[in-house]
């Protein structure tokens, strides 16, 4: 090989490898990974054909679930952040961006599919589509890897599992059965749940299309999951929420897809006076793909949103939602 | 043998350029993170929030006049974390920044570091330009030579 070409295939792999940050967090170790002993995937006990047929056989092996009370239901107090998750194995080969998609994994649609968007990710730097550039909400499976501050709240008869951005919240109806009287899909669907011991067991249906996040494989309408959430703690006082779960997407995937997720505390967020709040999607209004390519509108231009500008009432006295500092930016011709 | 060594190399700057957790719900590819600037300026607006922090500095022209330009940092769920919070960039403050400028030319760019009046370093940065410490030392001694661009500064070697 030449000299040349080998600088030219240098610089080729240089300028990939620089516009493609996010494959390598997309891998284990990223958002939040490397707390704690590397994450294990723990399969579930044999092959189901459905989340509900899986769901049932652990409800059946808990005895029908623990009936917790108040005072004896697992508590997950306090603010919690990522800590990591294994999904990306499951598709990518090796993990990081010299990667390739996993053959035989997704339905030949869907890998088809998922091969143009890893393509976009290694070669161009970025996907060229992403849901929450337009202020779609992450949805489910993306929900489990989003960053951000989490609160999970457990009572007997229900479970609050909320991330803030968006904010995205799931609720977990414990010993009940499924329920869809709207006739279609949610952004996270419907979800059940029953507690065996400390572990949650929840079984999630009736999903919209969406995906794990903008450089991971598509879903269908009929992905599914079945999660099992347990707290878990190890030497060095790691405290570690692990949630296994399992996939399921009858269009998406020739046989269910094991991963697990986790989150720790965030103590370092407490400290410094974080509180969840709802965070609004106006500043990711101004992001927008334009020729091909994520942008965003500035101060001025048309369309640009301020997020912390006036309500539609500017001459009222005290519009403003910086009420702290009062500032005011050049206001662009905010699109309908 | 060379083909192994390329590869090594191509590891190690890759995982020098992915150092920084991206929290982003857009990728970073509307920035030229080839380069890095210094702009110095009065702080216009701290617009503290998710997913994305932005901040806004008037920052002179060589004709006298002033442009508003735009740098885009990590979350506050980030920042928060390195000392950062929604009073660190007050109104009318002068702030020095560093940043990878938008390829398209307009007054904008992702965030690196940036020096407050009182001569503090925070790293307020996401993925979009490198805010380290590493990267701060490296810029405090360029700041002494003078440069304003990690391109006129790299020349001089």
């Amino acid at each position: 090989m030449s000299v040349a070409r080998s600088l030219r295939l240098v610089a080729v792999a240089a300028f990939a490898l620089f516009n493609a940050p996010s494959t390598i967090v997309a891998q284990p170790g990223a958002f939040g990974g490397g707390y704690g002993p590397p994450l294990a995937v723990v399969p579930p006990p044999k092959t189901f054909q459905t989340s509900e047929e899986h769901y049932k056989f652990l409800l059946a092996a808990a005895k029908g679930g623990t009936k917790h009370t108040i005072t004896s239901v697992p508590r997950w107090d306090g603010l919690w952040v990522t800590a990591g998750n294994t999904h990306m194995s499951s598709f990518i080969d090796p993990p990081g961006f010299t990667g390739k998609v996993r053959d035989g994994v997704l339905t030949p649609p869907y890998e088809k599919a998922y091969k143009e968007r890893w393509r976009q990710q290694v070669e161009l730097g970025e996907v060229q589509y992403d849901r929450l550039t337009h202020c779609e909400p992450p949805g489910y499976p993306r929900w489990l890897l989003e960053p951000y501050s989490h609160e999970f709240v457990n009572l007997p008869q229900e479970s609050y599992l909320i991330n803030d951005f968006g904010p995205g919240i799931r609720r977990i109806y414990i010993g009940q059965e499924h329920k869809n009287v709207y006739g279609t899909h949610s952004w996270y669907g419907d979800t059940i749940g029953f507690w065996d011991g400390d572990k949650l067991v929840t079984n999630t249906k009736y999903l919209l299309p969406a995906d794990f996040t903008r450089w991971s494989p598509m879903t269908s309408n009929q992905f599914e999951s079945v999660e099992t959430w347990q707290l878990k703690k190890y030497s060095g006082d790691v405290e570690r929420l692990e949630v296994q779960v399992t996939f399921y997407d009858r269009h998406a995937f020739v046989k269910p897809v094991n991963a697990v997720y986790a989150f720790r505390r965030g103590k370092d967020l407490e400290a410094a006076g974080h509180r969840v709040q709802h965070w609004e999607c106006e500043t990711s209004n101004n992001d927008v793909f334009d020729k091909g390519t994520t942008t965003s509108r500035l101060p001025g231009e048309a369309g640009f949103k301020d997020a912390r500008g006036s309500t539609l009432f500017p001459d009222l006295p005290g519009q403003s939602r910086d009420p702290i500092y009062n500032t005011t930016l050049p206001s662009g011709k905010e699109q309908k | 043998m060379r083909t192994t060594f390329r590869l090594l190399i191509g590891a190690l700057v890759a995982s020098l350029l992915t150092a920084s957790a991206a929290m982003a719900h857009h990728s970073f590819a509307m920035f030229d993170r080839s380069i890095e600037k210094v702009a110095t300026g009065t702080v216009a607006r701290w617009a503290f929030n998710a997913p994305h922090s932005w901040l806004y500095i008037n920052v002179k022209n060589a004709d006298g006049g002033e442009t508003l330009w735009s740098f885009e940092g990590s979350a506050p769920q980030s920042l928060l974390t390195r000392g950062i919070s929604g009073s660190t960039f007050e109104p009318g403050a002068t702030v020095t920044v560093s940043f990878c400028p938008m390829k398209d030319g307009r007054p904008a760019g992702g965030i690196g570091w940036a020096r407050l009046a009182n001569g503090t370093f925070v790293n307020p940065s996401d993925g979009g330009c490198d805010g380290s410490v590493k990267a701060i030392e490296k810029w405090k001694a360029w700041l002494a030579a003078g440069y304003t661009s990690s391109s006129d500064a790299q020349k001089v070697k």
